[in-house]
């Protein structure tokens, strides 16, 4: 793991330019349009960014200006099922870049355990409604009592 | 549009909801960016310095460990910003990005003793407890503009 944790990684201009910004684009379960689809618009988009295209979705890179611009564009394609979140290390830094590790990226984890209920969340931006949900209470003691006296009684 | 602490602070839903409705998510990836983008650091993850348990110095005491006081150096400038925060409970082992169950409980304190609207939430696990935390954040957030606007 050491050359990881001591890698110093030669840099471009652009990744020390603090304007310069990553977000991730996340495509929803039963989404409308596929990881090439945004890939491709983004293309069309004509914007100087840094396009990737990743299993859950892509990642772009550039002025936060285009990265913004892009998003609002993009979010059109499918606006319930793209969800969109800041990077801070730019796409393929050696230094989180799964290609140089041993395993998951940092953040992968959690990533995972959202898209699970991601569906969830889509078809609540889709048809909002309202739910009331039932506390889960403990058995009462006397019932628990009397149960437990039927079962032994059954028992007999 | 409102500056809104979320926690954990790295969360895709959370951070996509707000931004959804107009306002600005304080997530870590910001400033996880502003730190790697600092000529002086080019080796992240071992880019805690020297400057950054003393800094945390203004959000926890001496005795506490510098592992929280450096973890806190990061986020406590975020809580610093809140105008209003959202916090999630009750999420499953790992989620989160700090590492630190410590740094967590002292970053929820402080958010809550912020004097500021604070939304509390548990993670949800099936269709209708996320349709009631969606309706839950809207109902929060578009609170927060309606007291926005009469303010101004």
């Amino acid at each position: 793991m050491s050359q990881n944790l001591t890698m110093s990684p030669d840099l471009g201009t652009e990744d020390w330019d603090p304007d310069v910004i990553t977000r991730m684009i996340f495509i929803g379960p039963g989404a409308h349009v596929s990881e090439q689809e945004v890939v491709s618009e983004f293309h069309m988009l004509g914007l100087p960014l840094t396009i990737k295209n990743t299993c859950y979705g892509s990642m772009i890179s550039g002025k936060s200006e285009d990265v913004y611009k892009a998003i609002e564009e993009i979010r059109k394609l499918d606006p319930n099922h793209i969800f969109t979140k800041e990077r801070g290390f730019a796409p393929g830094d050696p230094r989180r870049c799964r290609g140089h590790r041993f395993g998951p990226r940092e953040g992968f984890h959690q990533m995972e355990k959202e898209y699970r209920i991601l569906g969830f969340v889509s078809n609540a931006l889709e048809n909002p409604k309202e739910v009331e949900i039932e506390e889960k209470k403990p058995v009462d003691v006397d019932e628990f009592k009397k149960i437990m006296n039927e079962c032994l009684e059954n028992k007999e | 549009m409102v500056k809104i602490a979320i926690y954990p602070p790295n969360s895709l839903i959370l951070a996509d909801l707000l931004e959804r409705k107009g306002h600005t998510p304080l997530v870590l990836q910001k400033q996880i960016r502003q730190k790697i983008k600092d000529p002086e650091i080019d080796s992240p993850p071992m880019n805690i310095t020297e400057e950054d348990p003393i800094k945390g110095l203004k959000y926890a005491a001496i005795e506490v460990p510098s592992g929280v006081r450096g973890r806190m150096a990061i986020i406590g400038p975020l809580i610093d910003e809140a105008e209003a925060a959202i916090v999630v409970d009750g999420a499953p082992y790992g989620f989160g990005c700090i590492g630190c169950a410590r740094t967590n409980e002292l970053s929820i304190f402080l958010l809550r003793n912020k004097d500021i609207p604070v939304l509390e939430l548990t993670y949800p696990t099936n269709q209708d407890e996320t349709y009631a935390m969606v309706n839950e954040i809207n109902e929060f957030v578009d609170s927060l503009e309606e007291t926005d606007k009469e303010e101004e």
